[in-house]
């Protein structure tokens, strides 16, 4: 969670792991999957098994804030309301379990995949201490540095969050607000409870 | 109004077609032992546990959207469990209105109080000089508290209050849910009323 602060890079590429391995396939295969269902109810609930791992590959990363909003908001807030959406509508009755695949459609998908795929050549390894984050890491480094000495708060995430960049974040906070607000005026009500 | 008769006993909770082929709306709500015990014993750790990351956001991973969205949750969670239309009519409007709004009047009020003092956005450290004796409080722990009074009183509550009232306005749905209202907003969409009226009146 602390950061070093002084210590110079010494941090070393590890390869992939077993468990990132693991992660990734998961994550793949409920993608598709969340794809490739017919039952909606099936393919939310997968898509919130979708989330989860991609909540686990963040927190192995290393990124436990974004994980916790993952988890929270991916697999927990956005679940409930997929369901709450189906239990609004109705559900197409089907026998079969998977669509029917739709091949031209899968040809434009891997087209794209492949060309976002080949940049991926270009990223450093995980913790590459020659990476350009940490060789010209003057923002980074500087927030590394001085968050606690500025901020007193021992997570940078939340001083980056709430005092570098917080008018950022108070556009975001009212953009939440204003969702609130436009559910309101698409759903014609005037109330949210009563 | 379509939630809460929605529990008879012989209704399938699926969603599926019966038997003559007619894709029925499932009941929302259908009373479970199971679920209102588990849910009970869970609440007080889910709301420790968002408070917990929504308080000590700022020595520990988390913060406010992370905390609000854990403790909007528990109220979520009492929905599922006892019903959307019963904990609508228990929650009060203004508690969910008044989350998001002085959520973002608190976060604004600390945001542009140092424009006033001369200052720029949220430079927490201009207010030093004039609570810094009231407060007895450093320059750099303005910056600390100033920061958590941004995480929890204004993020925490707009994403808490948003989330709640995001999601009984969906399970409300199009129509107006009071009746004074019902008479005349009720029929604008006609395919989705005809949907929700499907159910068992």
């Amino acid at each position: 969670m602390i950061p070093p602060v002084d210590a110079a890079p010494v941090l070393q590429s590890v390869g992939i792991t077993p468990i990132e391995i693991a992660l990734f396939v998961f994550v793949l295969i409920t993608a598709v999957l969340t794809a490739l269902f017919r039952d909606v109810l099936a393919a939310i609930v997968v898509f919130a098994a979708y989330s989860l791992g991609l909540a686990l590959i963040y927190t192995f990363y290393r990124a436990p804030d974004v994980g916790l909003t993952e988890a929270a908001i991916g697999a927990g807030v956005t679940t409930v309301f997929l369901l709450l959406t189906i239990a609004k509508t109705t559900r197409p009755a089907t026998d079969e379990l998977f669509e029917p695949i739709d091949w031209p459609a899968v040809a434009v998908c891997g087209l794209f995949a492949l060309v976002v795929g080949s940049t991926l050549f270009a990223f450093p390894a995980v913790g590459d201490p020659l990476s350009p984050i940490l060789q010209n890491g003057e923002v980074t480094g500087y927030y590394l540095a001085n968050a606690y000495s500025e901020t007193g708060a021992h997570n940078a995430v939340t001083s980056v969050l709430a005092a570098y960049r917080g008018f950022d974040t108070f556009g975001e906070a009212v953009v939440v607000f204003a969702a609130g607000i436009a559910s309101l005026l698409v759903l014609g009500r005037e109330v949210f409870t009563t | 109004m379509s939630d809460r008769d929605g529990s008879r006993p012989d209704e399938r909770l699926d969603g599926r077609l019966d038997s003559d082929g007619v894709a029925r709306q499932r009941p929302v709500y259908s009373e479970s032992q199971v679920i209102m015990t588990t849910v009970k014993v869970v609440i007080p750790f889910v709301m420790t546990y968002g408070l917990f990351i929504t308080f000590h956001g700022a020595d520990t991973p988390g913060g406010g959207f992370q905390g609000g969205a854990i403790i909007a949750s528990v109220f979520l969670m009492i929905a599922f469990a006892f019903g959307i239309e019963s904990t609508r009519e228990w929650l009060a409007n203004s508690l969910v209105v008044g989350l998001g709004t002085v959520g973002v009047f608190i976060f604004g009020a600390i945001g542009f109080g140092p424009l006033l003092l001369g200052g720029n956005f949220l430079e927490y450290t201009r207010y030093e000089p004039l609570l810094g004796d009231l407060l007895g409080l450093k320059e750099y722990e303005f910056v600390k508290y100033g920061m958590e009074a941004v995480e929890i009183l204004g993020i925490a509550f707009i994403v808490s209050g948003v989330l709640m009232g995001l999601f009984f306005a969906l399970a409300a749905g199009y129509s107006p849910s009071t009746d004074s209202l019902a008479v005349t907003g009720d029929r604008r969409d006609g395919a989705d009323t005809a949907t929700m009226e499907d159910t068992d009146d």
